[in-house]
């Protein structure tokens, strides 16, 4: 039974992968009626939306199954895959099943994107969100609880139907199940990571991110368990933390091929803005105020929020340290403006802290990964034989 | 053909002026200057703090109109900036790797960095950087995006930013180790709002025909002291003298092209390398751009907007937040350019669009298609870059906007004389 | 622009002579065509254009000329058009081929709605009303993807000249799919698929099939509308033909003469000044 967490992976790779969304479209057959809306990667309140009694799901782009036939015409060639494929998924009819778009202010692109979500998509409902990037004002909180306050109205007005605040703390615990879930796989896989591989955990989160947290969570606990009752005996490889993926995914092809080409992949932040919070969200209390001082306070540091409070190389540094890697690899999203300005910022953290690192740049479409992986086996013998 | 008047030798000398006043605090002691950035520049408080501002964007656009950006860019570059990265972040950090020199301007190292996060994000991660290296204190003035369709704030956002102008003036009054003169304040704000009614006038007579000035590239030229000078008595004493002049040339009927023959929108920012080049790449066809996006970058006067002495903070607040280009949607900039191309009295619309800037350029493809296939205007779409040389390629580029130009002198042919035109006859069949 | 250039010259000359001519001067090729005033061709080259543009744009003027046996006097105005045409320094006035191609496109085939050009390093869409003017027109961005430049990448790394790779693609049973339409980074797609014992048949079926896809994409910022008329150098190429029209699920119109359309259509405009 070794293979039982292949299995519960494998099982769904195919249709998490399916820009046609097969899941979320057997959702809403089985739920006649309901609605499900989509939201752009990294920070988006989610526990609001599945409180106004709606499926937040995670648009997390169309790898490298959709060819792009119609977003060039709308987005020029230095935009990144996802602003792009997101793009074609919505003009050949693939965001249908949505009632809703939520986008919020992680970039340039991504902010534009709402915009011409907006113009072509009639009837669909789009909303925007401004995150606080002032982490330092005490007026921050307010704000956010504020904002908060104004998506819980549009959400509601889309589903409607009314978000109690017990309904609220109730979605915030759902949401802290999952992510509890995928918190205990990542440390196992940190600590022991021939038990549970990085391509499982990534898409094991994304279950999390696709179906509703009452489908997920049993998943991913029989997943975990499955993984803590594995027979395997840890190999020699490069321990590596990746870096740099939090908003678009590189292709699950390039994910395994990091791993075959000799890399125990200790952490990442793929998926990131379903897991950022570094710990459960208290049930009490005003939960939007818990929303609010949750992001603005304990979630994991990321080059889309501007905390101020500590650079985040010297995070990344400390992450690396703590988890006893040997190297960092920085796999950013090509034209992806937020991870190529912090590289410049990390590069120089990383080597001053003595820790190796690689840069290497992907984009979603990329079907063949021979010339990646090549340059992964070199680094990995570069470390091995130094 | 370019313009003929005093204005851009007025804005030279005022420039030179300004940058020698940055030269001078870059080699004497003091907490002196501020960083700040164009977009709804907040720069009255800083007038007002007695601080001076410093605009990276304006230092690196010295930079390109000189075509000295290039070894600054490649300097970031090797220090681990992607050629993929906003090529205005890297000229600056370029100038940081040396020391602050530069042909025109000693740059000085800033005493506080005030990162006004009026839509760019790209600003936030430049002044976070800056900040490390420096290592000087940095403020995001986090400025809410406008979500509303119809351009209004959310109940809390201005109160929001209030405070925000309040805890920065705590810090500055650190920094400096003064008091805060709200009395200089206000008078900077009515001085603001003076040169911004002259400003606003100056945008509003181009709706004549002739156009008086281009605007978008004599624009460019005026843009500079209204964000280096704005709230100064030199300052507005510049816009007088461009406002005389302008509306001089509206009485006399004098354009700034001896014929003008199209009157077009542009969308974007200009390629500050190539700005010459590029200007009389419109002008030999008698093309004046009689607006353009990018001149609101530092506000939407022409809107109506201005500054009020009587509620200085609430003021710059709104300012930053509802009254320039960049703290709005796309889809509020399609709104701004039909408003211009119908109240300018425009035929065509030139996007020009900027790798570097993709708070500009994502999703013009989209504004394309809104203008061209939507509302049926002619619409061009082509690229470069605002700071890099490298992404400027004449021959295709003057390929496009005679190609464009072209089209639209055939069709307004056809529509005139049909026995004339240069054109096919219908029916042209083939005789090979 | 340049108005004083733009003018017939206001000589005699223009009564007398009966015959225009259109020069295309391109990045990789010169094409010259002569026209009487039925709008017959009475004289056409083609030549390599070279690192001497001027001299290349005279050489095809010149044997033009001498194939319709006419002296250089017999020729009322000349169009220069291509890349190189501020170069035609005996040319009468300049043309974008924008323009050149819509008109020469419509001359072929009157029914022509939406050109579709692929060049050595331009890709471009147009689109023309029913007289052949253009309405819209939309180039490539300032990446290569499906220019013919990329085509001929592709068929350098593959060994194979640029004439055979269509044909050879059409024998592709099953397509590659390319991670990249990069000029750069094709080469890396190609090696590894040959490293995986693809065929170069699926490679390059592979190969046309993206820069079909990208092309497409492109021209839809002008709309596609019915007929489609495919020209330039690449419509030379039965595989591009091919894989345009699966993905457009429509029929193409494509001359043997789709190279000269350019200079046919500077040859219209030249004409307009003769009769």
């Amino acid at each position: 039974m070794a293979t039982a967490v292949d299995n519960i992976a494998a099982r769904y790779q195919e249709a998490l992968l399916d820009p046609s969304l097969p899941l979320v479209q057997a959702w809403k057959e089985r739920h006649p009626g309901a609605r499900a809306v989509g939201v752009f990667p990294v920070y988006s309140p989610v526990e609001i939306v599945h409180a106004a009694g709606m499926l937040p799901v995670g648009l997390l782009g169309a790898g490298n199954q959709l060819e792009i036939a119609y977003a060039d015409a709308r987005f020029q060639s230095f935009i990144c895959s996802i602003i792009k494929s997101t793009t074609e998924m919505a003009l050949t009819g693939r965001l249908k099943v949505f009632d809703g778009l939520v986008f919020q202010g992680i970039c340039d692109a991504a902010r534009n994107l709402a915009s011409v979500m907006a113009r072509n998509l009639p009837g669909m409902r789009v909303e925007y969100l401004h995150l606080s990037q002032n982490q330092a004002s005490p007026a921050a909180e307010d704000y956010l609880v504020g904002e908060y306050r104004r998506f819980q109205s549009a959400m509601e007005e889309l589903s409607g139907r009314r978000v109690t605040e017990d309904g609220l703390r109730q979605s915030i615990a759902a949401y802290n199940r999952v992510r509890a879930l995928v918190r205990v796989l990542n440390g196992l896989r940190a600590r022991s990571p021939e038990l549970v591989s990085a391509l499982e955990c990534y898409l094991l989160a994304r279950l999390g991110a696709t179906l509703p947290p009452e489908g997920s969570a049993p998943v991913l606990e029989s997943a975990l368990v499955a993984a803590q009752g594995r027979q395997a005996r840890p190999k020699d490889r490069v321990r590596v933390v990746v870096q740099g993926s939090f908003c678009e995914v590189p292709p699950v092809e390039l994910i395994s091929a990091l791993e075959e080409a000799g890399c125990y992949i200790l952490d990442d932040d793929l998926l990131l803005g379903w897991r950022c919070y570094e710990a459960d969200l208290p049930t009490e209390g005003d939960p939007l105020r818990s929303l609010a001082r949750a992001y603005l306070n304990s979630v994991r540091f990321s080059s889309v929020r501007h905390g101020l409070d500590q650079p985040r190389a010297t995070d990344l540094v400390a992450q690396a340290k703590q988890l006893r890697a040997d190297a960092v690899i920085y796999l950013a999203a090509k034209f992806c403006e937020p991870a190529l300005l912090d590289y410049a910022l990390f590069r120089q953290a990383l080597e001053q802290a003595g820790i190796p690192h690689l840069f290497l740049e992907f984009e979603e479409k990329m079907w063949l990964v021979d010339k990646p992986r090549n340059t992964i086996e070199t680094f990995v013998e570069s470390l091995l034989f130094d | 053909m370019q313009y003929q008047g005093r204005i851009h030798q007025l804005q030279r000398e005022l420039m030179g002026r300004y940058y020698a006043e940055v030269t001078r605090v870059a080699t004497s002691d003091g907490p002196r200057a501020a960083y700040l950035l164009v977009s709804g520049n907040p720069v009255e408080l800083l007038r007002a703090m007695d601080m001076l501002p410093v605009y990276p964007e304006i230092n690196d656009l010295q930079l390109a109109v000189r075509k000295e950006s290039l070894p600054y860019i490649l300097e970031a570059e090797e220090f681990g900036y992607s050629t993929d990265n906003c090529a205005y972040v890297k000229a600056d950090v370029g100038i940081f790797l040396r020391g602050g020199k530069t042909s025109y301007a000693q740059i000085p190292r800033p005493s506080l960095l005030v990162c006004n996060f009026v839509g760019c994000n790209v600003y936030l991660h430049w002044f976070e950087q800056l900040a490390e290296y420096f290592k000087a204190p940095v403020f995001n003035l986090d400025v809410p995006f406008v979500r509303d369709l119809d351009g209004k704030p959310e109940p809390g956002d201005v109160a929001y930013l209030v405070k925000q102008l309040e805890q920065l003036i705590e810090i500055a009054e650190k920094i400096t180790g003064r008091r805060f003169d709200y009395q200089r304040l206000k008078r900077a704000v009515a001085l603001a709002r003076d040169a911004e009614d002259l400003w606003s006038e100056i945008k509003h007579l181009n709706k004549s025909s002739p156009a008086p000035f281009d605007g978008y590239f004599d624009a460019g030229t005026l843009m500079a002291p209204m964000y280096c000078l704005r709230g100064t008595e030199e300052g507005l004493h510049f816009f007088q003298e461009a406002y005389r002049e302008v509306s001089e040339r509206v009485e006399q009927r004098v354009g700034v092209l001896s014929q003008e023959r199209f009157r077009y929108v542009i969308e974007g920012p200009p390629p500050w390398p190539y700005y010459r080049t590029f200007r009389d790449l419109f002008s030999r066809w008698g093309a004046v751009a009689v607006a353009s996006t990018y001149s609101t970058v530092g506000g939407t006067w022409e809107w109506g907007f201005r500054h009020d002495p009587q509620r200085p903070l609430e003021s710059i607040a709104e300012h930053m937040m509802l009254h320039n280009v960049s703290n709005r949607s796309l889809l509020l900039r399609y709104e701004q350019i039909r408003r211009y191309l119908e109240e300018w009295h425009a035929e065509a619309l030139v996007i020009h669009s900027i790798k570097s800037c993709r708070l500009f350029s994502a999703g013009q493809g989209d504004m394309l298609d809104y203008f061209s296939r939507g509302l049926g205007v002619p619409t061009l779409l082509v690229e470069s870059d605002l700071e890099d040389p490298r992404y400027f390629a004449e021959a295709q580029m003057r390929n496009r906007i005679d190609a464009f130009f072209e089209t639209l002198e055939h069709r307004r042919l056809a529509k005139r004389a049909p026995a004339l035109k240069g054109g096919a006859e219908p029916g042209e069949g083939a005789k090979v | 622009m340049d108005s004083q250039t733009s003018k017939p010259r206001p000589s005699g000359r223009v009564q007398l002579a009966r015959y225009a001519c259109g020069v295309d001067v391109g990045s990789t090729q010169t094409k010259a065509i002569i026209m009487d005033r039925e709008r017959r061709i009475v004289g056409r080259t083609l030549i390599d254009t070279g690192a001497h543009v001027t001299r290349a744009a005279e050489r095809a003027f010149q044997h033009a000329l001498e194939q319709a046996s006419l002296e250089r006097s017999a020729i009322g105005f000349v169009v220069g058009t291509g890349y190189g045409r501020y170069k035609v320094t005996f040319g009468d006035t300049q043309v974008t081929e924008i323009s050149c191609h819509g008109r020469g496109a419509h001359f072929i085939f009157p029914g022509t709605r939406t050109v579709i050009d692929m060049g050595g390093q331009d890709a471009k869409g147009i689109r023309v009303n029913p007289s052949g003017e253009v309405q819209d027109f939309v180039m490539n961005d300032k990446c290569a993807a499906g220019t013919g430049r990329f085509l001929k990448n592709a068929a350098e790394v593959l060994n194979l000249s640029l004439d055979e790779i269509g044909d050879v693609s059409l024998r592709g049973r099953s397509p590659v799919r390319l991670s990249t339409v990069c000029t750069v980074f094709v080469e890396s797609d190609i090696m590894s698929y040959l490293a995986q014992n693809r065929s170069v048949e699926d490679i390059l079926a592979g190969i046309h099939s993206a820069v079909a896809a990208r092309t497409i994409a492109l021209v839809r910022r002008v709309g596609i509308e019915e007929e489609v008329t495919f020209t330039g150098g690449v419509a030379r190429n039965t595989g591009m033909v091919r894989s345009l029209e699966q993905k457009l699920e429509m029929v193409l119109n494509v001359s043997p003469e789709s190279h000269y359309v350019g200079a046919i259509g500077a040859a219209l405009f030249a004409l307009d000044h003769v009769s």
